[in-house]
């Protein structure tokens, strides 16, 4: 048990680092009159996925955002919003996980909260025009974000 | 584990308990321990599968492993908890034939434990048990309640095979790709879906089955003929 441990304490150690400079670009601020006028000017529906890179649970859910967006991005836009993050942590969890959509960096953490919700990962679901349909607290499930996704399709 | 995600954990471990309490069967030693090893078994596998295949290195972030939510490789934690509850057992297939009710009354369980985690709705339906998420007039196939009614369905087959030795354990894996694959079409996701999988599982416990009932067959000739002719 002991080698074991000590095996898996070595190849832990040998992981990478993540210390290169990220490849992100820096993202742009935005708050709640900015957002809210993004979520205007959209001509369909919405997911809005409030993250940080510090968070376990938004890590889980970022592969299933990308399928997401891969399968649906055409008839629903995707926006992520980075909350109580650096730049540079929010960029280099972009490199890792390679969420093709617009990300907005909100530095005071206030933009998304008129909307109600708690925690990160949020997720929002707005209807065409801005209209909110539903929030998720927490990681979302693969059940929860399709459903929620038809269910903005079919409105 | 997530409160609602619990409720249902407990649910399906309520349901296993019952079937047990009910079906008066010699069962092996520990019955509910090897259900709920099975399914921690596989929750475990699953997640570490699903984690690699997103392209996460386990070793340089194991507390993703913590977080069920993101994800649990269907395949692998199937095949895992198949693995864990069959191997130890694999010489006393009467003890898998007496489990197998159980296992399935603990997947209904899980299934209809959707209740608890507002989680049960599929496809749009305007048949007349379709319901509508809170707030939406769009109704929906209660999906996963016809899963839990499969899956209960099974259970009560499956405690009537009686012989030969290991087809109720083989129809109990019949069920349980049936209650998934008949529900498919009518369940949210994203991508195509397992169907494939559950369509292997279904064939395969059915072969099993037919197998088994033909290897313990006699033939017709030997069963019929009288061992003491007369002189």
């Amino acid at each position: 048990m002991r080698r074991l441990l000590l095996a898996l304490l070595l190849v832990t150690a040998c992981g990478s680092s993540n210390q290169a400079e990220p490849t992100t670009p820096e993202l742009p601020e935005i708050d709640l009159a900015g957002f809210q006028k993004v979520l205007g000017d959209l001509d369909r529906p919405a997911v809005v996925n409030v993250w940080t890179s510090w968070c376990l649970p938004c890590r889980a859910e970022a592969p299933l955002l990308r399928e997401a967006h891969a399968e649906f991005g055409e008839e629903i836009a995707f926006i992520g919003i980075d909350y109580d993050d650096s730049q540079r942590g929010a960029r280099l969890f972009l490199d890792e996980f390679d969420l093709p959509f617009i990300h907005y960096f909100d530095r005071d953490g206030v933009t998304i909260a008129e909307y109600g919700g708690i925690g990160v990962p949020r997720t929002y679901f707005f209807a065409t025009g801005g209209q909110l349909i539903k929030v998720h607290n927490g990681a979302i499930d693969e059940q929860t974000l399709a459903l929620q996704i038809d269910e903005l399709l079919n409105r | 584990m997530e409160f609602t995600l619990l409720w249902a954990a407990l649910t399906a471990f309520a349901g296993a308990l019952l079937a047990i309490r009910l079906i008066k069967r010699t069962v092996p030693d520990r019955p509910l321990d090897r259900i709920v090893g099975a399914a921690v078994a596989g929750i475990a596998v699953g997640r570490v599968a699903a984690v690699i295949m997103q392209g996460t290195n386990p070793f340089t972030n194991p507390g993703e492993l913590l977080i069920i939510r993101g994800g649990v490789d269907t395949v692998w934690a199937s095949l895992a908890g198949l693995a864990t509850l069959v191997w130890p057992l694999r010489r006393t297939p009467t003890a898998l034939d007496a489990i197998a009710p159980a296992a399935l009354t603990a997947l209904a369980g899980w299934h209809g434990g959707c209740l608890w985690r507002s989680s049960c709705l599929g496809t749009i339906s305007d048949l007349p048990w379709a319901w509508a998420l809170p707030g939406s007039d769009i109704t929906r196939h209660p999906v996963e309640i016809y899963a839990a009614v499969l899956f209960l369905a099974g259970a009560w087959t499956v405690r009537w095979i009686k012989s030969p030795v290991g087809a109720a354990a083989a129809m109990a894996l019949f069920w349980a790709g049936l209650a998934r694959l008949a529900t498919e079409p009518v369940r949210p996701s994203l991508g195509a879906g397992l169907w494939w999988f559950y369509a292997l599982a279904t064939v395969m416990g059915l072969a099993i089955a037919g197998l088994l009932v033909l290897m313990t067959r006699q033939p017709a000739d030997k069963a019929t003929a009288n061992p003491y002719p007369p002189v």
